[in-house]
């Protein structure tokens, strides 16, 4: 194609890597704007007003970075299945059981002390999403069921779980038929940091990051969980308990979506209802494929998809952009990402032209010996 | 062009083929004659060049300066399908062949002749040519229910349905049975019959002397000889004009007097095995023979613990199979080195120090973290000592060439110190001196472990066992000193099931 | 079991299955040329809203149709540059499809909401709806229904017994095969993904333009991975397809009906099942085939074509 044919590298790309993610963004925005400038609205000013709505004031970067916590654990999650092959795109529902499991025990346990109370939601948030990711997992391992179509379908029980929890049993008698439980009591509700809007689940993720990076490279199981992401054979030929290690992997990753889905009812909502839904298992997905299992670039991702959500919010206020407009551009993203990551694996190289050999000479007198 | 006598034209010429790949030269000014109506064998060791030229021939590759000439009309193809517009076909050692389609619908694609398809037409059209070429096969059979022997022939039968003049193919009886060869030698002479001309890679010098008409010998790139078959007296006459020196690299091998039994098996069998029993002991190597797909993979994955054994026993140091693979501990007992290099001994996308913590892990562990620190300075004392390049322990494994790939992995499974070593195909793929390398490693391992070598190279075979294990058809033929000579001898005929004193040994 | 009732669950499974064997058929297509695209869901609701505008602005549901095929189309080729010619991960490039394909359909369609367009109705076919049992459940149906009937032989006709089926496959099976044979595997997967994805896009149009005849949100609400699901469970081959669709459309029908004759089962619960029973089926599927028979995917299915050196 145009007179150039790809090639395999032979090196490593080296700093052309670094430049991809920020060339695939710039041009998945350029869509984007260019999507809205077909409709009336002018590219530039949009993205003012994105940018504004993401960082242009204090109260706009809590809101990011708000954002940011549950996008965060669910990459986290997302990321660890990733690496090792399985695809898991079941966070969403796995984020819908923590809520649920987490605010069952808010809802039997009112009276306790918050340093009770929540701890054990966040045990009951970690063991309800585990729960539901190893389904999937199990399924895959003793049926080789695909997990991409029953995480899917999880997903969708998942929320349908949870809304049948809201608007049946766990229905709040005082909020006139609106589906929502009761107001969580106050040892329920993660506290914020003093003098901010931010919450405890915040320094909660930085923790969590820390560790997960600390366990991939410093302990065993970490660089077993690694090199399993090579593929059965190779862990089977180093004696590394392949199922056993998919199975953690997809209860850790339900845990932390758990977690995010938790953090959500509790610091944000302070109640469940189906709101907490926002789609943030989806865009872990995109976050996971671009920055691998490595926490610091997840922590950067999920900050710029979250600044991304709430300058898309911006935009609905200012411009009227539907709210959908966000996921086009986290497709537009991953989609660039995905056609720039060609660049990683291969160069173009113009292709040879005919080869200008000199004319042979005329066919020699016939011999029967070649030398 | 000049008029020429018909049967003293070469229907392919190859002249001043050269091709680099990086900084080698994988054949340098090759010149060759192809004539119709003959076989003609293309033999050379490992990395010689054979495969490259013939890529070049069949279009895959272009190379870098000369040219071919086709019935004396200069072509450059810059696709392997104008190289088959031309009429130079290859049939490769991986047979590219949808599994799903019937032989029919295979041998058809591509040239189908109509828009709708009558399976019952087309497989009466494959039907015609496979009898015109005495190629049995049923047209209507799914690939995927075909013998090697059978599938080998449906690639054929693709050749001959574009009417390729020239038929190349590349090391053919790696996976067949000694009955399948003959019934492709004899399809070979069925070829030539009608004035085609069969060229044959090969590395093995008893089927040069018995089907190839005429030899071409290449070592390091170059067309060292070529001559008419009736020139070559003996396989080993033609193995010193292909190695180009007093055949067989010499390694010092010292006989050790034989230490503990450490490994026993007896009465193995289940999933193509039938009644393995062989003992190794601490000191010698045991080398493993027979033509690929004979039992040798399920035999390496039931003793490297990949594979339950079905029946029969095997004690690996003293216990049991299941109590040994229990809790295999990661020293002092046994380790596995495969034929698959980047696949499966190390992880292509990880580093140096990684791909050592694979099977060392537990070594560098303290309770559940690792000992980073020391891992790298151990592998850096590895690399050096086994002369692995690069030295630079962040280096990716697939950025190291085969070679060092596999001193790689001999480091790392040797620093395990153990007791039984099974090496697979170990020098497969490299060059003259890393081979050196590999064997002189491998005889040192043997003072302190017992080494099972599986190979097909006889020579390697022969060089570094002390005791020879010759399989076929999943059973251990003969088991006997590789100082035999008697036995040796009969090596070959052992290979294809038939035991001494049978007709043709 | 009183036909009165059987009859109309009958005929409406039918109807609501349509959508999904569409779906269905037309991943099944990309599939069988070795192209996995998870963007169905994406695909088939930008199809839906293409082929609603269309047929609104026109008034001609016919060239809504034809919008709705062309967008599947449009959508899906997203995908082919993706993976064909940039050769990403098939996996992650379909989830970034469903992603982008419903935020365009969400967002371009949220004025619509609500609004009508002329759509398709029954269309009972002489004699044929007379037939006892089949009449009504069969030919008591609209023309897109009809459409379907002769896809299902056309689809199985095409692979079986044409030169470009059979290369299709072979671009699905083996591509290096395909190529050594002097064909173009990247051009045929091409091939199977705008193809694919026109038939994916006729099965959003029937939602918007037949099943309903108007816009809402979430229209699609998950039939496009039940269709991915069920070409797994129809091991690729068109009659099963046939079979699950209308087993789904069912499943829907009777749910609804349920609902319509107010159960006191809650509303949530009942809209599980066909999620579930997308599971049940895999689940079914997956043990049917036991460990000895091995998949019956196509060999080569989400194996990028990497180019040669």
């Amino acid at each position: 194609m145009f007179g150039l044919t790809a090639h395999k590298r032979t090196e490593p790309p080296g700093w052309g890597s670094v430049c991809i993610f920020p060339a695939a963004l710039a041009l998945a925005l350029f869509l984007g704007l260019g999507l809205l400038a077909l409709t009336g609205r002018p590219p530039l000013a949009v993205l003012g007003a994105l940018l504004s709505g993401a960082f242009g004031s204090v109260r706009a970067v809590e809101e990011t970075l708000l954002k940011t916590a549950p996008i965060f654990l669910c990459s986290l999650g997302v990321a660890a299945t990733f690496r090792i092959k399985v695809w898991n795109i079941g966070a969403e529902g796995q984020y819908a059981l923590g809520a649920v499991g987490g605010t069952a025990v808010a809802l039997a346990f009112p009276g306790l002390p918050a340093s009770v109370l929540l701890p054990l939601m966040f045990l009951g948030a970690a063991l309800a999403g585990a729960l539901w990711a190893a389904i999937p997992a199990l399924l895959r391992q003793r049926l080789a069921v695909n997990e991409i179509i029953t995480t899917l379908m999880l997903n969708y029980l998942g929320i349908l779980f949870l809304d049948w929890l809201v608007y049946g049993p766990w229905k709040d008698p005082a909020s006139h038929g609106f589906p929502m439980t009761a107001l969580f009591a106050p040892g329920a509700v993660l506290p914020r940091i003093p003098g901010t809007r931010l919450h405890w689940g915040l320094p909660l993720c930085a923790a969590l990051g820390l560790g997960l990076w600390f366990f991939l490279s410093r302990t065993r199981l970490g660089f077993e969980l690694k090199a399993s992401g090579e593929g059965r054979r190779t862990a089977t030929y180093a004696r590394m308990p392949y199922d056993a290690l998919v199975l953690l992997v997809m209860g850790l990753c339900g845990a932390l979506a758990g977690w995010a889905g938790l953090i959500e009812t509790s610091a944000g909502l302070g109640r469940l209802q189906p709101t907490v839904m926002a789609g943030y298992g989806f865009t872990a997905i995109v976050v996971a494929w671009l920055a691998r299992l490595r926490p610091l670039a997840i922590a950067m991702a999920a900050f710029l998809l979250a600044a991304l959500r709430v300058g898309v919010e911006n935009l609905m206020l200012d411009f009227s952009v539907p709210a959908a407009f966000g996921r086009i551009l986290e497709g537009l993203i991953l989609l660039c990402v995905l056609a720039g990551q060609f660049f990683t694996t291969f160069t173009l190289r113009r292709s040879k032209p005919l080869a200008p050999n000199p004319a042979p000479e005329p066919a020699p007198k016939p011999t029967g010996e070649a030398a | 062009m000049a008029a020429a006598p018909p049967d003293t034209h070469p229907l392919v010429r190859l002249e001043g083929i050269t091709k680099h790949f990086g900084a080698v030269a994988a054949n340098a000014d090759i010149r060759l004659d192809i004539q119709p109506g003959k076989v003609l064998a293309l033999l050379g060791e490992n990395g010689a060049g054979k495969s490259t030229l013939m890529a070049i021939l069949s279009g895959r590759y272009r190379p870098d300066a000369g040219h071919i000439l086709v019935r004396g009309e200069p072509v450059d193809f810059a696709s392997p399908r104008q190289a088959i517009d031309a009429g130079i076909g290859m049939v490769y050692q991986h047979f590219m062949l949808a599994s799903r389609l019937t032989v029919a619908e295979n041998v058809l694609l591509g040239q189908e002749g109509a828009f709708l398809l009558s399976p019952r037409k087309m497989q009466a059209q494959v039907a015609a040519l496979a009898e015109e070429y005495g190629l049995g096969l049923d047209p209507a059979a799914r690939v995927a229910d075909l013998s090697m022997g059978e599938r080998q022939r449906v690639e054929i039968l693709k050749l001959l349905h574009r009417r390729s003049r020239v038929l190349i193919f590349d090391e053919p009886t790696a996976v067949l049975t000694p009955g399948e060869t003959a019934q492709l030698f004899a399809a070979f002479r069925a070829l030539v019959a009608r004035d085609r001309a069969v060229v044959f890679i090969t590395h093995k010098l008893e089927e040069v002397l018995e089907v190839a008409d005429e030899v071409a010998i290449l070592r390091r790139g170059r067309v060292v000889e070529t001559l008419p078959r009736e020139r070559v007296s003996t396989g080993r006459d033609l193995a010193c004009r292909m190695v180009g020196r007093e055949v067989l690299l010499s390694v010092d091998k010292a006989p050790l007097p034989p230490g503990e039994e450490v490994l026993t098996v007896s009465g193995l069998s289940g999933d193509g095995l039938e009644g393995v029993s062989l003992s190794l002991r601490q000191g010698e190597i045991l080398a493993v023979v027979g033509v690929a797909g004979n039992g040798q993979k399920p035999l390496v994955e039931v003793l490297a613990g990949l594979a339950p054994p079905r029946t029969g026993k095997v004690l690996l140091l003293g216990q049991d199979w299941n109590e040994f693979y229990t809790r295999p501990s990661w020293r002092g007992s046994l380790c596995y080195i495969p034929e698959d290099r980047l696949g499966l001994a190390t992880m292509p996308g990880m580093d140096v120090v990684d791909n050592v913590l694979l099977t060392t892990r537990r070594g560098f562990s303290r309770g559940p973290l690792l000992d980073l620190g020391r891992a790298r300075t151990v592998v850096r004392d590895l690399v050096e000592e086994y002369n692995v390049h690069p030295r630079d322990p962040n280096a990716l494994a697939w950025q190291l060439s085969g070679g060092n790939l596999q001193k790689l992995v001999l480091a790392r499974e040797f620093y395990r110190d153990p007791r039984i070593i099974i090496a697979e195909q170990p020098t497969q793929g490299l060059d003259v001196a890393a081979t050196e390398e590999v064997w002189e490693r491998l005889l040192l391992a043997r003072g302190a472990a017992g080494v099972l070598l599986v190979t097909g190279d006889l020579v390697e075979a022969l060089q570094l066992a002390d005791r020879v294990a010759v399989m076929f058809r999943g059973r251990i033929m003969d088991t006997f000193p590789a100082t035999d000579r008697e036995k040796v001898a009969g090596i070959g005929p052992l290979m294809a099931g038939m035991r001494p004193g049978e007709a043709g040994a | 079991m009183n036909p009165d009732l059987i009859i109309p669950l009958l005929a409406a499974a039918v109807q609501s299955g349509t959508p999904v064997l569409f779906a269905t058929l037309g991943e099944m297509f990309t599939e069988k040329s070795g192209v996995l695209n998870l963007g169905v869901e994406g695909m088939m609701l930008c199809g839906a809203l293409a082929a609603f505008v269309a047929s609104l602005y026109t008034g001609s549901p016919v060239l809504g149709l034809l919008a709705g095929g062309l967008a599947g189309a449009l959508v899906g080729s997203l995908h082919g540059l993706v993976c064909l010619t940039f050769l990403g991960n098939q996996v992650v490039s379909g989830l970034a499809l469903t992603i982008l394909g419903t935020g365009l359909a969400d967002a371009l369609g949220t004025p619509l909401v609500g609004r009508i367009a002329p759509g398709f109705g029954p269309l009972a076919l002489p004699l044929l709806a007379d037939l006892p049992l089949l009449g009504p459940v069969l030919f008591r149906q609209d023309p897109l229904v009809y459409l379907s009937y002769l896809l299902v032989p056309a689809f199985w006709f095409f692979f079986a017994r044409t030169r470009p089926g059979l290369r299709l496959i072979a671009a699905g099976e083996y591509p290096a095969a395909a190529a050594a044979a002097g064909l173009d595997p990247v051009a045929l997967r091409w091939a199977g993904i705008l193809g694919g994805g026109f038939l994916v896009g006729l099965g959003g149009a029937y939602l918007s333009l037949a099943y309903t005849h108007l816009w809402t949100s979430n229209l699609t609400a998950g039939r496009g991975w039940i269709a991915v699901a069920l070409v797994i469970f129809a091991a690729w081959r068109p009659g099963r397809a046939v079979a699950g669709a209308w087993l789904f459309g069912g499943i829907m029908a009777f749910q609804l009906r349920l609902q319509a004759a107010g159960t006191t089962l809650p509303s949530s619960l009942l809209l599980m099942l066909p999620y579930a029973t997308t599971v049940l089926v895999l689940v079914a599927a997956a043990m049917r085939r036991g460990a000895a028979r091995g998949s019956d995917a196509p060999e080569a299915l989400s194996v990028n074509i990497e180019p040669e050196d």
